[in-house]
């Protein structure tokens, strides 16, 4: 075994290598901008440049003439073209209910306003720039303090946010003899994933396809065919792979109803690669948030008060929040807890999950004031969170389903050579560099949706597995492949999976890891019922012999699950594209969360102050691990998301005109490979028969969480500055003059 | 399913303008090497619609495309030979999904005019494997230290660190760090991206 591919422990799958492998390092994997299609016409958007007033006019005299040119869209004539749809935490498709071209107003900076439709990407590029837009400007309120932006207390705004609290806080907080006070914040950030937001949509008399990277592909389906008034059978979404999306291919866009007016009109389908700048503003983002923690313990380190203010940025028309309150408040045992969140209303785009939604910048939060408490009671950080471990949140005081938290902290500390650490900051210097050591705790709530599949054995000894779930990255072809295989008896080679597409049966949105418990589970109840056909054969029977002795051409059997405490009618909901995820803290009778332990060192130099990150060592226990390859990489795709978090990203506001200035790959800085050096990633063994069948709690999200902290934590240790508000760079760090 | 471009039924007048450019060469006169010429030089105003004859050595086949000027190498690839392996990530030579070889050179061919690539060798990622389908050992060594996850950046990542042991900058790993960084992956699969390097030069070189 490689280090790629470590040695199954307890409870733990096979490192299969990919099982879209070959076709990822040959280029065969086709994304959804590169099917290739016949007389294809190019769309080109054109973009705000302000980010609030209106179109007074829109001069394409020039442009109409351009050879190649076909037509120009604006609200000139698409005002009725496509309806307006809900904004989907109020129960509709769309992540953003401002509808493009519907009318001159502008909401935000980077709303399309025309699209300009040609026969080469070149012609429809160079129109959609010669476009002149006269604009009427409104002032804007870009963010946080803005004038104009508007505060809401979320849960007067949100019937499903409530604001979780126990106990006396304010008494208790009075009468604690060691405490904490501290603010806090995470700046705006973008997804970025490689690929770029493409559609590609072309019709068939009635019936319209559609190209796109998805997360959702039941989603598009039906919220498209809501705004575009038509018979939702009539749609169909083939999305096979999907190049990064990180919770910004989730929800529908607006892109993708216009391309399919557009196609329409044209008579001749129409691609949209939209440009790394318009991937700012066309769908969602992770906004900038601030928090109040005040955090009181005894001097033994037994937590008494804890409350958690959270303050976040969203857009006028959609009340989207995080609310990382609900994890925050329940982490650690304490008698007296109170929280609120606040939403800022202003003018910008919807933001939307961002991995780790919650918690990446909630556990920021957390996690720096935990390790100021234990700086405040003279105590070793791990020994503040063993002391305040608990197995029933302290809120209803309802039990996890199980919780490895403490494991995961003794397993990395012991690699990490924590025993050996100096607690004096800026103790352990090398040379010009100042070192320091830091860990936090990652927390990510165990979510499933509703699933539905449809398994075949054949008498040849194959098996194909079809659901409609999507190859985000996350290994879902292999550990599917890995489900039935195990399931059937059969060798992995044997087993097809065809994904992303809506003429399979519905899986739910892939996004709150909820994906490989959710479809594994289906595929595994799939393949039970198949067994079961066979004369209730058990797992390891062989069942292909048993089939052949029938007689029998193939066995299909379709299976629908259901998650524990999901609400009536999920299952319908699924097939609308609408299944909720349910799970966390979220469930009526007991808590299901997955736990880490993130380790970081830092250098910081004693004279630039730049930051380095050579090693991080992270523990994870997060039930049953389906294919110990595919999950240490995205474990260690997620803390290295983390450094990020901790000391490049940052989306720019100009704070006068509501408008992005870094919207590039250049300037909006994520990790490159030179940032990353030494990872390692340890998977600890859990069993949890509860969660689900199979034990999954999934693994997406949680790599990410509390590593900003870890790395803040570390950068305290090292140099002696707490730094509260991210990204963590050199001008915050300069000696103070 | 898709239609492909190399199928061989007959052209039918919404097949050619599928086909676009390359359908239209042979009706203009081959303009060799000075049509690359005449687009950096500014005496020279071309009609904006005139298409500009373009020779290239794809993966070891020679083309004949009739090219907007304003077409990228990238577009050419994608849009033109149906090569869709390159990727678009930012059109910006700013991430490296769409690495190519140009003459045996790292190229990103978002930032190439398929014009200047007139007449030179180009090599993408569908080229790598042997004819005979056996991969390259740089793509075998990416599926065993799964060195990528989405995929989308790998056929850059893949060509990129070709381009890097060839150069001999793949002496350590921080050298390839350093090499590789121009080659972004958002999955962040950069340790197992240096594993590759590391188990595929021994091969490469050996």
């Amino acid at each position: 075994m490689t280090v790629a591919a470590p040695t199954p422990k307890a409870n733990m799958g096979q490192p299969v290598p990919r099982y879209d492998g070959l076709a990822k390092v040959t280029g065969s994997a086709l994304y959804a901008a590169d099917f290739p299609h016949l007389d294809l016409a190019y769309a080109y958007l054109v973009s705000s440049g302000i980010a609030k007033g209106r179109v007074k006019s829109l001069d394409v005299r020039e442009v109409r003439t351009l050879p190649g040119v076909l037509d120009i869209l604006s609200h000139e004539n698409m005002s009725d073209a496509v309806a307006h749809a809900k904004f989907f935490s109020d129960g509709g498709p769309v992540s953003n209910s401002v509808v493009p071209l519907s009318s001159p107003e502008i909401a935000y900076a980077g709303q399309t306003i025309a699209v300009v439709l040609a026969n080469s990407y070149e012609a429809a590029r160079d129109a959609a720039q010669r476009i002149v837009v006269d604009y009427d400007i409104d002032p804007a309120s870009a963010t946080f303090g803005s004038k104009g932006a508007i505060d809401q207390v979320l849960a007067e705004q949100s019937k499903k946010h409530e604001d979780p609290k126990v106990g006396d806080f304010a008494s208790a907080y009075a009468a604690a003899p060691v405490k904490i006070d501290a603010a806090y914040s995470t700046p705006t950030q973008h997804h970025n994933p490689l690929e770029l937001f493409a559609t590609v949509c072309s019709w068939d008399g009635p019936n319209l396809t559609v190209y796109e990277p998805s997360q959702n592909v039941y989603g598009i389906k039906n919220g498209l065919a809501q705004q575009l008034g038509m018979d939702a059978s009539r749609v169909r979404v083939i999305s096979p792979f999907i190049g990064g999306a990180f919770g910004s291919k989730g929800a529908l866009t607006q892109r993708t109803a216009i391309v399919a007016v557009a196609a329409k009109r044209l008579g001749r389908p129409v691609k949209l690669v939209a440009t790394r700048r318009q991937a700012f503003t066309i769908a969602t983002y992770r906004a900038e948030t601030r928090h109040i923690i005040k955090l009181a313990a005894t001097p033994d380190g037994k937590l008494q008060a804890l409350s958690h203010e959270g303050f976040e940025v969203t857009s006028r028309p959609d009340p989207y929040a995080v609310a990382g309150t609900d994890a925050s408040t329940r982490m650690y045992a304490c008698p007296n807890i109170v929280s609120n969140v606040t939403i800022v209303r202003a003018d910008r785009s919807t933001p939307g999950f961002m991995r780790a939604p919650a918690e990446t910048p909630y556990f920021f939060a957390l996690e720096s004031a935990m390790d100021e408490l234990a700086i405040a009671l003279n105590m070793d950080p791990i020994e503040l969170r063993r002391v305040n471990d608990t197995m029933k949140e302290p809120i209803k005081g309802l039990p996890y389903t199980s919780r490895s938290l403490m494991a995961c902290f003794d397993e990395a500390a012991t690699a990490f050579g924590w025993s050996k650490r100096n607690p004096r900051p800026g103790s352990m210097r090398d040379g010009d560099w100042l070192v320091g050591w830091g860990c936090a705790t990652a927390a990510y709530p165990t979510q499933m949706a509703p699933a539905s599949a449809r398994v075949s054995l054949f008498p040849d000894g194959t098996a194909r597995v079809e659901t409609a779930s999507h190859e985000i990255g996350t290994g879902i072809y292999t550990v599917a492949a890995q489900t039935a295989a195990e399931q059937l008896g059969l060798p992995f080679e044997k087993i097809t999976v065809a994904l992303g597409d809506t003429i399979l049966p519905p899986a739910p949105v892939s996004g709150g890891s909820i994906t490989t418990a959710s479809v594994c589970s289906v595929i595994a109840q799939a393949c039970a019922a198949i067994r079961g056909k066979l004369s209730n054969e058990a797992v390891g029977a062989d069942l292909v012999e048993a089939l052949n002795k029938r007689g029998l051409g193939a066995i299909e059997e379709y299976a629908e699950w259901v998650p524990h405490g999901a609400k009536a009618g999920a299952m319908q909901a699924l097939y609308k594209g609408a299944a909720q995820p349910i799970g966390g803290a979220k469930l009526e009778d007991r808590m299901q969360f997955a736990f880490g332990a993130q380790f970081v060192e830092v250098r910081v130099h004693s004279q630039t102050r730049e930051v380095r990150v050579p090693r991080m060592v992270s523990a994870f226990a997060a039930g049953r691990i389906m294919n110990t390859r595919t999950a240490r990489s995205q474990l260690m795709g997620g803390m290295i998301w983390g450094i990020g978090s901790a000391l490049h990203e940052q989306t720019d506001i100009d704070t006068n005109a509501a408008r992005y200035v870094n919207t590039d790959l250049a300037e909006y800085l994520i990790p490159v490979n030179a940032d990353v050096v030494d990872i390692e990633v340890i998977m600890v063994p859990e069993e949890d028969k509860l969660v689900n069948p199979l034990g999954i709690k999934g693994i997406g999200e949680i790599g990410i969480v509390g590593a900003n902290a870890a790395v803040a934590n570390a950068v305290y240790h090292a140099t002696g500055q707490r730094i509260r508000d991210l990204p963590l760079r050199i001008d915050g760090l300069m000696p103070s003059a | 399913m898709p239609e492909h471009l190399d199928g061989d039924d007959k052209p039918s007048v919404s097949r050619r303008r599928f086909l676009g450019a390359t359908a239209s060469t042979a009706a203009l006169p081959f303009m060799g090497a000075s049509a690359a010429r005449a687009v950096a030089d500014p005496a020279v105003k071309p009609d904006p619609g005139a298409l500009l004859n373009v020779s290239l050595t794809i993966n070891g086949k020679d083309h004949r495309l009739g090219l907007d000027v304003r077409t990228t190498l990238l577009d050419a690839l994608r849009d033109h030979v149906g090569l869709t392996g390159s990727k678009k990530g930012c059109d910006h030579g700013q991430c490296g999904a769409c690495t190519v070889h140009v003459d045996g050179q790292r190229t990103l061919s978002c930032l190439t005019l398929a014009a200047s690539a007139h007449g030179r060798v180009i090599e993408t990622i569908e080229g790598l494997a042997s004819t005979d389908g056996k991969l390259h050992p740089m793509q075998q060594a990416f599926i065993d230290n799964d060195a990528f996850q989405c995929g989308y950046c790998t056929p850059g990542q893949i060509m990129s660190a070709v381009g890097c042991v060839k150069e001999g900058h793949a002496d350590n790993d921080d050298a390839i760090r350093e090499y590789m960084s121009g080659n972004l992956c958002r999955c962040a699969a950069y340790p197992n991206i240096v594993a590759a390097i590391n188990q595929a030069k021994t091969q490469m070189e050996g």
